[in-house]
This record gives structure tokens, C-alpha cells and sequence, in this order.
């Protein structure tokens, strides 16, 4: 050995140096091990016939949900590798906002096939190069199989609505759901001009009573908050509304100010005055023509005075006041209004119409909804009821779902069947494909393209069918050509999944395969974890 | 578990069929807890709180709620009972109990590897196809009944009460409060605010002279001694406003140069109040409630103007005072000229306002207001916990009584709902051939939990007595011509003598428009002694052939048992009671009663019978079966919207529990360090 001299300082340190030559392995495998763990813990949920998750938080509050997203951002994983997963799903929930759970499925197989691949000796940057390709691929492969669809097809966009929240707590109600999901997003979006829609449109108002069932569509506006003041309408048609940003109350006088009184006429005269200022203030908006008043919330003093409200009441204006800052501006959007900063402006053209401003009681409070609205803006409200928390919660985030999949159809109008026929499909195609490359890339590719198969296989795992027997005929199918052959879960069997109307956007299959295949890339590239201690 | 080693998180994590069997265990101990309660004979329970505060209740939902239950499915059961109390107000405890129930029962399915899903699916139909079955089939309109079935509804709430004894008595009083209150919805139809029904406790004196007042009855005195404490045709001014001196508002200083002016300004800040009160006095106001104060120094000018005056009274029983006497409830005198002024359109009207002594508290009554009819309930008691309890029943049967008298639609109470509803969904469930059969009979059978409780609670057997209702129920759904038995309940109130107890079964048949032929030979009649002896013996026939399943042998000694029988003529019925030591004398006995071993023979014996006694004119007609009983008859309603809810509410929770595979408990973030660095000390990043 010649170059044993040269070696000698080296072996002072050699204990650590010896390991680090093992530590990239090391690392990558505890990472792919935690990752994998996080893919294993929501593999139940998935599908029509997943099963729930109940967190307790450090808290003691507790929630029950079906949600790919919610769980995993619930659980508090501490791996940072599993972090990356949480993130993955979160990063899907965002760009598509359904199929959360699958792509941490789709994830959790690929890295585990990443593994196998390792262990043969494959250098990481060559699977990470090979699934980058295989990606591209995929989406193609999706792209062939995928429906147009277009946005007047109320029927499809049903189908993939209700797609969506079959697999929820809440999916006995999804007949009623989904035409909501629905006609919110359609109200919202102009067909020909819109590639994108703004959720924030679609004002989700969560009130405790009642069940799911007596949820509502509302063309208007809701607040939670009562009508103030006693005896003032709870009713008003044909209403006139107008929002104010200012305050009906005495104004304060700044700290070091004071008003001074000598005389003891002058003690009624502050009292007259204050009367005066109030009714005046009062009396404007009654002449502006306003019948329903919104006020916004102060924390400076109070937004309107009991002798406010009683006057408002008197003059018969129905008074909605602590609107949120942030709400302002959908209020305006919705009503046609514009917000009022000072009595000055207080014109009738601020104002918006609407045919009714009615108050009703739930349960044991009460909510405003404002309807028919004159000229309304691209927003809808949906009023949702459940009868506890839970359910609430959990209606919440299905109908975010369902809405995200209808926007999904919004920015990419294409739909592929569900119920594992893409996955399986995608497997079979880029398997065949695998065959006219060569090299390392192929057996990646063809490795790759079997994982995809998990999800099939957990679809009818949770479904309480045969994982083997069904995932075995299912590729039989795809492979004679059935491109739409998918598990229907219900009847517990393959077959043409776009007749059983289980239809998804296209989007969420694709960002599914492309995030989650970034996802493993850069887990595997991954090759040592610093730990700085503060 | 392998997973929650790899899979690092800040708590405990389970999963598979140990969650479920866990969330199984906490919601059937949640309903062990409530399970004694239920029923007319349901015990109650005493909750002692960490300060010593001390509940005794019946009630399923106050008790959970005071548990406190850490669980979170159990407190997925408590939330549901709440539910219940809040969309109902009553049936509370059986719907913890079916909820659990059903849950073990699902338990028991997945134990035979039948996958959760399909249980899922098949008690969701059963629950729909079980409400649909009630709302078809099990509901009876109460405009056809008249007001004895919406008294006897609130009665069969207050029966499992501390109440039930004076049931008689509450439920009258009851339905006449929730009848006081009624307003018109504005569709046509009715609603019963009951919160309008003000409740109040005192204690002392016996339960029974508590009493319902016309009118409306706050927990305040007039202001002064000197007031009078009775007024005829009040005129009411509601205020929301203190009558005390006026003061100036924060920010305004009052600076006075002369000493003189002090007196002055003085002067005016009372003025200012004596002003507003002349201005309200003015208007004929003789009452005057308000919830702020009123300064002893204002008092005197409602003394000298013989007017009553109330301060600090609830701003919520104001309110309804003002809605019930028509009064406007003002919060400030302004008027639309800035002035302060007080019209007589605001004075509401009462025939009457008095103050009453009850127990050691005074009382204020506004009795025959003007604008609408109020009601109030007085509750006495001989102690605190007693009235509480009191109030709790009495709200529970409001509520009942309300549901009633909205949804008009009421079913038979004791057990006969879920009994007929597990019948009919045991057949349905045979007529499926999908996999949620097996999970549409669970839920049959997890219905009969509330009939089995009932009985176990009244000390009753229930292994004997449930079968016997579920064979009434099956016949009435059978046969078209007993579809009366469908109202048929447990009857467990009945005092069961020795006689009665010695025999598990029996059903009494009356042998009527029994015609001979001819006339009966007397000397072949066995005299005396003989007979008896002679009766006895074909009596042990007749239960031996019946016992035997042989019926053809048993109708025959039955016949010759008959025509031992010295009554004779058209019309006449006559019998034999027999399979006892206390044989009936026969001239006497108008019905035979035959004792069966068992509930299938004693049905069939009667169907046969029944056929048999057609040729000969003779009709059987079964008839007061002891400790199962005609609800219908005996009056145990329940609203029917109170049942329906129940189904559902307790079907959504024991699938949304069921659902739960997995369960992550996190632990509290109790240091500042970062979980990450924690686990990294503790290896679990290995």
C-alpha cells in the first residue's frame, strides 16, 4: 500500500470518519422509513370506504375527520422527512385541494420502491433523474385518457363533486352538497374568461344546530349576529342597505380635553346635545333612503349606542353591527354597496338593494340573511348546519373539497374516471413504455410504474375486498384495452368506472403524480441531517 | 405497534380494532351510567361536584353533562345526549343507551370479520327504513285524540320523573302552560315558545301546591315599603334605563365658581330623573318596571302618585312581560325631536299586578296581561335539589308538550316502538341478500336494548317479557286483523300479586256470543266435589295438549272444559281459568285463561282457536295480556318527532364513532424546547 503514510493522520479521527461513510445510507433510510410510516398512518382513510381519525390535541379538543390534509397537519409528526410529507399533502391541498390523502399514498410507494432500488446499488441521483422523467410521462399518459369537459355540463360536474365527498363523514348528505359545491362555483365564474376562482368568494357560514340536511345555498349574505335594538324590524323588504364604518355614539373627547360646565342649564343642554347629535346622525340615514344598516366593529368605543339603536329602531332600520374588518370588503362585493367612512358620504348611491333582510332564529341564537340582492356581485354564501362541532368541522372541510374540485374543473376542464382506473392505467402504459427504453432509467421506470398500483390495491383493501385478486384483474383489464375499468366499490367489483359516474378532475391526478414524485426526489437527495442545537 | 415507533409524534398514537373496541368500552360505560335511569321505574342519580355541590337527577343529559367525561367518544355520547336535549328536550338517556348499544353490537360484527363499511351501510338503511316504518305505520295524529293524549304524553315523561306520583297533577298544569303561551307562527300554524314559561322555585311546602299562574310572575319586590302592593287595570311602563341622578358622562367637568350655583346644579341633577318620572307617571303609568336602580330619593314620587314601582328587574323576563302586556320596552325617552317624552301607546295592560309571599321570597304577578296570554309555573319542593329536579321534569314534559302540539303526531310510549320497529326491520332485513343484512339485524336487536332496560329496571323479567311484546308486534304486522296489537307496550307499573307472579305468560280469551245447541243434560253433570275435581283434571288437559303443541286434542278438552259450564242461554259467556290452584268458580267466571310454557305456543294456540271457534259463532278475542299492555289505551305517548330524532341522532353517532380507526392523542407542549429535539434525545429518530 503506498499511500499508507498518507492515511496515518486520517485514522486520528477515524471513528467518526468511518461511520460518515455509512451515514447516507443511513440517513436516506431512516428517511424513507419515517416518510413511509406517515404514508402507512392515512393509508385507512382512503377511498369511499376509508375510515375516520380521531385526534385529541394537547388540548383535550377533539377532531374526527376524514381529511388527508387536516390529519396529517393535526398529528404534529416530528421527522422532518415525515414533515415533508405533511407538506406535500398540504402543497396539494392548495393547488388541487382534493386527493390529499393519495398523494401521500403515492408518495409512500415510491419511496419505498426508491428503497428497493438503493438497496440494488442504484445511485440516488439516478432514480431521482429517472422520476423526474417517469413523472413527465405520467401526466402525459393522463392527458390521453382525460374527458373534456365543459363548464355548462352541470351533470359531470356533479358526478366529480360528489366523487369528492364520498369518501366523508358527511357523504350521505353529498346529494345535496354537491349540487351546492357546485352552482357556488359556477355563480362565481364567468365560464369563457375564468381560468382561476377565487375561493374566497364563497363565504362558508358554520352555525351549530340543526343537521347537515337543513344547510342552504344562500344567493346573498348571511351574518351570524342578530339585529340589534328592541323593537326595531326583524323583517325588512325591499331593503336598502348600508354599510358604515363609522360610529352612532357620543364621540370622546381626547384625554386632556374636557367639557366644562358652569351652569346648571348647561347640564341639560350636554344631554340635549348628545340626543341631538345621535338623531341626527340617525336622521340622515333614514333620509338617504337606508332601512337596514351594517356597522362595522370598533374597539375604540362603542359602535352604536343603546340610544342609537333605540332611535334607529324607532325610525325602523334594521341594525347589524360588529361586521368584521375583513369581511367589508365581501359585504360590499355581494351587496353593491360601498363602505361609509363618514356621515357626509351617507348617500343613497352607497347604498345596496335587496329584496329581503329577514332575521332567523337557530336554535338558541339567531342569523341575518339578506336576499335577492339587485345588482350582486360574483359571491355566494353557504350556510352550513351540523349538529355538533364535529360534524360541522368535518361538513366544512368536505365542501372545501368539493368546491376545490369544481375549481380544479374550472382551471383544467378535463375529467378522468376515479376509483383507481388512472393508477392502474398509468401502470400498465408506462410499463409497456419501460420495455422500448433501456439502461438504468427502464428499470427504474418499470419499478416506478408497478408502485403506482398501491393505490388500487388500498382502495379495495379498504373496501374490504380482495387486495390481490382485484388489483390482478383490474391490470388484466387496462391491459386489453378497458381504459376506464375501475374498483366500484360498491358493488364490489371492476368495471366501467365512468358508467358508476365516479369521475375526478384531471388536475388532482396530475398534481398528485408530479408533486409527490418532487416530493421523493428530494428526500432521496437527502444525505444528511444537521442538527444545530440553539 | 411497529408504526408508532417509525412513525415519530408527539403523543400516543393506536389504531385498528384495539380503537374501536376502546371507543366501544367508553360509550357503553357511558350508558351503564345512565341505563338505571330510564324508565318509569328508572332510578335517580346524586352528582357531587369538586366544590360539594350537589345534583340529584333522572335526567340522562344533566348527568352527563356534570360527568365530565374524558373520553373522546364518550364525550361524543354526552355531546349527543345534549343534542337531544337541545333539538328535543326529552328521551335523552335512550338515546346514549341505543347509541351504545349499537356500537357493541357493531363490535360484535367486526369481531366476525365483517368489515366495517358494511355495517355502516346497513345501519344507515335500517335507520332510514325505521324512521320511514314510523312515520307510515307507528304514528297516530293527535287532533284525532284530543287533549288526554297530549296530557298523557307530558305524563309519560314525567313518569320516569321525580314527579311521576303527581304526574296527574303536572301534566294538566303543564299543557296549560305551553297552551298559554301559544302564538301564531304566521303560517298558519302555532308555535309554543315554552322559554316564555318563567319557572320558579321555592322551597317548602309539598309538591302538589305548586302552581301555575295566568300571567307572568317575577322574582322581585316593589321598591319601596310604602307602595301599594296591589293595583287593579295596571298600566305597565317597561324601562331599560336607571332611574338614579343624572350624571354627567366621563369627559365633562363641572366647574363652579359661586358657591350658590352648587346648590343649584345639585338641584338639576334631580330634576332631571323627576322630570323623566313625572313625564312617565304623566301617561298613567301606575307600574313602572325597570332593570337598572332607582334612587330612594326618586322613590318618593311613585309613593305620593300611588304607583308600584320594580327595580332590578332581569332585562329577559322585561322583555317578555313587555311582548305579553304590550308594552314597548324602552331604553331611553328620546323621541325623534331629541326631546324626552313618554306617550301612553307605551304602557302595556294587566288586570292585575300584585305582590304575593311565597316561601320566604315575595313575588310579583302580573296576572291577565293585555296583549298576550303568559303563563308561569311555581315550583314548591321540600328542598333545593327537589325543585331543581322539579324544574328539570317539568321543562323535560314542556318541551314534550310542545313537540306534541307542533308536530301533532305522537307514538305509543313503553318500549312498543322499538319493539314493533325490531320486528319489522328483522324481516326486512331477511328480505335483503347484500352484505348489510347481518348489520340490519344488529340493529334490530340493538333496538330491543330499550324494551330489555325498561323491564330489568322495573324488576321485571325481561328474557320472559320481551319475546311476549316482540310476538305481539310480529302478529299485528302479520295479521291484518290485529293490527291493534300494534300499539301494545310494557306495562310496568302494574302491582303483580302472587298469583300473577307465578306465571310467566298467560292471555285471557273471552269466549263471547257462545252459542249451545240445544240445552244442556244436567244429570250428566258431575255434582260438587266431583265436578271440581272433574274441571281440574281437564283443565291439566287442556295445558298439557297446549304445552305439547297439539292444539287440535287441546280445542277439544277446551270445548268439553266449556260445556261443563252450568251457564247456558245466547249470549252468555262462561270459561274456565285454569292451570292454577285458584280455580275460578265456574258459574262465576265470564273468561278462560289459559297458561301457556311459552310465548310461540300461546300465540298459536289463540290463532288456532281463533280459527276454530269461527264455525260455532264463537269469537276470541285476547284481551288485557297482563304485563304487556295496549299503550294506546293506557295512554303512554311519546312525540313522535322525539323518536324519529333519536333513531337518527343515535345512528350518526355510533357511525361516526365506528368510522374512527385510528386515534392520536398529542400530549400538551409543556416545555419550550423543540419536539424534534426532544425526540432526538430520546432516540426516536433512531
Amino acid at each position: 500500500m503506498p499511500a499508507k503514510s498518507a492515511f496515518v493522520p486520517v485514522k486520528r479521527i477515524s471513528k467518526s470518519e468511518f461511520k460518515d461513510k455509512e451515514k447516507p445510507a443511513q440517513i436516506r433510510g431512516s428517511n424513507i422509513v419515517a416518510a413511509k410510516a406517515v404514508a402507512d398512518a392515512i393509508k385507512t382513510s382512503l377511498g369511499p370506504r376509508g375510515m375516520d381519525k380521531m385526534i385529541q390535541d394537547g388540548k383535550g379538543e377533539v377532531t374526527i375527520t376524514n381529511d388527508g390534509a387536516t390529519i396529517l397537519k393535526q398529528m404534529k409528526v416530528l421527522h422532518p422527512a415525515a414533515k415533508m410529507l405533511v407538506e406535500l399533502s398540504q402543497a396539494q391541498d392548495a393547488e388541487a385541494g382534493d386527493g390529499t390523502t393519495s398523494v401521500v399514498i403515492l408518495a409512500g410507494a415510491m419511496l419505498e420502491t426508491s428503497q428497493k432500488l438503493l438497496t440494488k446499488g442504484f445511485h440516488p441521483a439516478a432514480i431521482s433523474d429517472s422520476l423526474l422523467h417517469f413523472a413527465s410521462k405520467a401526466v402525459e399518459v393522463l392527458e390521453s385518457m382525460a374527458i373534456p369537459v365543459d363548464l355548462t355540463d352541470n351533470a359531470s360536474l356533479l358526478k366529480s363533486a360528489n366523487t369528492a365527498l364520498n369518501s366523508k363523514v358527511v357523504h350521505e348528505h353529498s346529494g345535496m352538497l354537491a349540487p351546492m359545491a357546485v352552482d357556488a362555483v359556477l355563480k362565481i365564474v364567468d365560464p369563457n374568461k375564468d381560468q382561476n376562482v377565487d375561493l374566497k368568494d364563497i363565504h362558508i357560514i358554520k352555525k351549530l344546530g340543526e343537521t347537515v340536511e337543513d344547510s342552504q345555498l344562500v344567493d346573498g349574505i348571511v351574518f351570524t349576529q342578530k339585529s340589534q335594538g328592541v323593537g326595531g324590524p326583524s323583517k325588512v323588504e325591499k331593503a336598502k342597505i348600508g354599510l358604515i364604518q363609522f360610529c352612532i355614539s357620543p364621540p370622546k373627547t381626547d384625554m386632556d380635553n374636557t367639557v366644562l360646565i358652569r351652569d346648571y342649564a348647561a347640564m341639560d343642554r350636554v344631554l340635549r346635545e348628545e340626543r341631538q347629535y345621535i338623531l341626527n346622525i340617525t336622521k340622515k340615514i333614514k333620509a338617504a333612503g337606508c332601512n337596514a344598516l351594517l356597522i362595522q366593529k370598533s374597539i375604540l368605543r362603542d359602535a352604536v349606542s343603546d340610544l342609537g339603536l333605540h332611535l334607529l329602531a324607532k325610525q325602523k332600520i334594521m341594525v347589524v353591527k360588529d361586521i368584521e374588518r375583513e369581511d367589508i370588503e365581501f359585504v360590499c362585493k355581494t351587496l353593491g354597496c360601498r363602505p361609509i367612512a363618514s356621515l357626509d358620504h351617507f348617500t343613497p348611491e352607497a347604498l345596496g338593494t335587496a329584496e329581503l333582510a329577514e332575521e332567523f332564529q337557530a336554535g338558541d341564537s339567531k342569523y341575518v340573511k339578506i336576499t335577492g340582492v339587485q345588482n350582486p356581485g360574483r359571491t355566494v354564501s353557504i350556510l352550513l348546519r351540523g349538529s355538533n362541532r364535529q360534524v360541522l368541522e368535518e361538513a366544512d372541510r368536505s365542501l372545501h373539497d368539493a368546491l376545490c374540485v369544481i375549481r380544479c374543473l374550472v382551471k383544467k376542464r378535463f375529467l378522468i374516471p376515479g376509483g383507481g382506473a388512472p393508477e392502474a392505467e398509468l401502470s400498465v402504459k408506462l410499463t409497456q413504455y419501460s420495455h422500448t427504453m433501456k439502461g438504468m432509467d427502464a428499470y427504474c421506470f418499470r419499478a416506478f410504474a408497478e408502485s403506482l398500483e398501491v393505490i388500487p390495491g388500498i382502495l379495495s383493501e379498504n373496501a374490504g375486498l380482495s387486495p390481490i385478486s382485484t388489483v390482478t384483474e383490474l391490470r388484466n383489464r387496462h391491459a386489453r384495452g378497458e381504459t376506464h375499468a375501475g374498483i366500484n366499490v360498491r358493488k364490489g367489483s371492476i368495471s366501467n368506472i365512468i358508467d358508476e359516474n365516479v369521475l375526478q378532475p384531471l388536475l388532482v391526478s396530475t398534481s398528485a403524480v408530479t408533486l409527490s414524485a418532487e416530493c421523493v426526489r428530494s428526500i432521496l437527495k437527502i444525505d444528511d441531517i444537521v442538527n444545530v442545537i440553539r | 405497534m411497529t408504526a408508532d415507533s417509525v412513525l415519530s409524534i408527539q403523543g400516543k398514537r393506536s389504531s385498528g380494532s384495539s380503537v374501536r373496541q376502546e371507543n366501544v368500552i367508553a360509550a357503553s360505560s357511558v350508558a351503564n351510567i345512565v341505563k338505571t335511569s330510564l324508565g318509569p321505574v328508572g332510578l335517580d342519580k346524586m352528582i357531587v361536584d369538586d366544590v360539594g355541590d350537589v345534583t340529584v337527577t333522572n335526567d340522562g343529559a344533566t348527568i352527563l353533562k356534570l360527568l365530565e367525561v374524558e373520553h373522546p367518544a364518550g364525550r361524543v355520547l354526552v355531546e349527543l345526549a345534549q343534542l337531544q336535549d337541545e333539538e328535543v328536550g326529552d328521551g335523552t338517556t335512550s338515546v346514549v343507551i341505543i347509541a351504545a348499544e349499537l356500537l357493541k353490537v357493531a363490535d360484535e360484527l367486526v369481531k366476525q370479520r365483517i368489515h366495517p363499511t358494511s355495517i355502516i351501510a346497513g345501519y344507515k338503511l335500517a335507520c332510514k327504513e325505521a324512521c320511514r316504518y314510523i312515520q307510515n305505520n307507528l304514528t297516530m295524529n293527535t287532533d284525532d285524540l284530543g287533549r288526554e293524549c297530549i296530557v298523557a304524553a307530558a305524563k309519560t315523561s314525567m313518569s320516569s320523573k321525580i314527579i311521576a306520583i303527581d304526574s296527574e297533577y303536572f301534566s294538566n298544569m303543564v299543557v296549560d302552560a305551553a297552551m298559554a303561551v301559544r302564538t301564531a307562527d304566521g303560517k298558519g300554524g302555532h308555535k309554543y315558545p315554552i322559554k316564555a314559561v318563567n319557572i320558579l322555585k321555592a322551597h317548602g311546602r309539598s309538591a302538589t301546591e305548586s302552581v301555575l299562574i295566568k300571567g307572568y310572575a317575577l322574582n322581585v319586590t316593589v321598591a319601596s315599603h310604602a307602595m301599594t302592593k296591589k293595583i287593579t287595570n295596571a298600566k305597565i311602563a317597561c324601562l331599560d334605563f336607571s332611574l338614579n341622578k343624572e350624571k354627567m358622562k366621563l369627559g365633562i367637568q363641572v366647574l363652579v365658581n359661586d358657591p350658590s350655583k352648587l346648590e343649584a346644579i345639585r338641584q338639576r341633577e334631580a330634576d332631571i330623573t323627576k322630570e323623566r318620572i313625572e313625564k312617565i307617571l304623566k301617561a298613567g303609568a301606575n307600574v313602572v318596571l325597570t332593570t337598572g336602580g332607582i334612587d330612594d330619593l326618586c322613590l318618593k314620587y311613585f309613593v305620593e302618585a300611588g304607583a308600584m314601582a320594580v327595580r332590578r328587574c332581569k332585562k329577559a323576563d322585561l322583555k317578555r312581560v313587555a311582548k305579553a302586556t304590550g308594552a314597548t320596552f324602552m331604553t331611553t325617552l328620546c323621541n325623534l325631536e331629541a326631546e324626552e317624552s313618554f306617550e301612553v301607546s307605551y304602557l302595556g295592560e294587566a288586570a292585575e299586578v300584585c305582590q304575593e309571599r311565597v316561601c320566604d321570597d315575595e313575588l310579583l304577578l302580573i296576572k291577565g296581561t293585555g296583549a298576550r296570554t303568559a303563563s308561569s309555573i311555581i315550583l314548591r319542593g321540600p328542598n333545593d335539589f327537589y325543585c331543581d329536579e322539579m324544574e328539570r321534569s317539568v321543562h323535560d314534559a314542556l318541551c314534550v308538550v310542545k313537540r306534541v302540539l307542533e308536530s301533532s303526531a305522537i307514538v305509543c310510549g313503553g318500549g312498543s316502538v322499538e319493539a314493533a320497529l325490531s320486528v319489522y326491520l328483522e324481516s326486512f332485513a331477511t328480505s335483503l341478500s347484500s352484505r348489510e343484512q347481518l348489520a340490519i339485524g344488529a340493529f334490530a336487536q340493538s333496538l330491543l336494548v330499550i324494551p330489555n332496560t325498561l323491564s330489568v329496571n322495573a324488576a321485571k323479567d325481561a328474557t320472559d317479557l320481551v319475546p311476549k311484546l316482540r310476538a305481539y308486534h310480529h302478529s299485528s304486522q302479520v295479521k291484518t286483523e290485529h293490527s291493534q296489537l300494534k300499539y301494545y307496550g310494557l306495562d310496568l307499573m302494574e302491582v303483580v300479586d302472587a298469583f300473577e307472579s307465578n306465571i310467566c305468560l298467560h292471555a285471557e280469551f273471552i269466549a263471547c256470543r257462545y252459542e249451545r245447541q240445544g240445552s244442556v243434560m244436567q244429570d250428566q253433570n258431575p255434582p260438587g266435589r266431583d265436578k271440581e275435581r272433574y274441571v281440574r283434571s281437564l283443565a291439566e288437559d287442556v295445558k298439557g295438549h297446549l304445552n305439547a303443541n297439539d292444539l287440535r286434542p287441546a280445542y277439544r278438552a277446551l270445548k268439553k272444559l266449556r260445556s261443563m259450564s252450568p251457564s247456558r242461554g245466547l249470549g252468555q259467556s262462561c270459561g274456565a281459568s285454569l292451570g292454577n290452584t285458584k280455580i275460578t268458580d265456574l258459574v262465576f267466571a265470564d273468561d278462560a285463561v289459559i297458561f301457556a310454557e311459552s310465548l310461540e305456543v300461546l300465540v298459536m294456540a289463540l290463532e288456532v282457536l281463533y280459527e276454530e271457534a269461527k264455525p260455532l259463532g264463537l269469537g276470541l278475542l285476547a284481551q288485557d295480556p297482563g304485563l304487556v299492555r295496549d299503550c294506546k289505551k293506557a295512554g303512554v305517548f311519546e312525540p313522535a318527532m322525539s323518536k324519529l330524532k333519536q333513531l337518527k341522532f343515535a345512528t350518526e353517532a355510533a357511525i361516526t364513532i365506528l368510522r374512527i380507526d385510528d386515534m392520536i392523542k398529542l400530549e400538551q407542549e409543556a416545555s419550550k424546547e423543540s419536539g424534534y429535539q426532544q425526540a432526538l434525545r430520546s432516540g426516536q429518530l433512531g
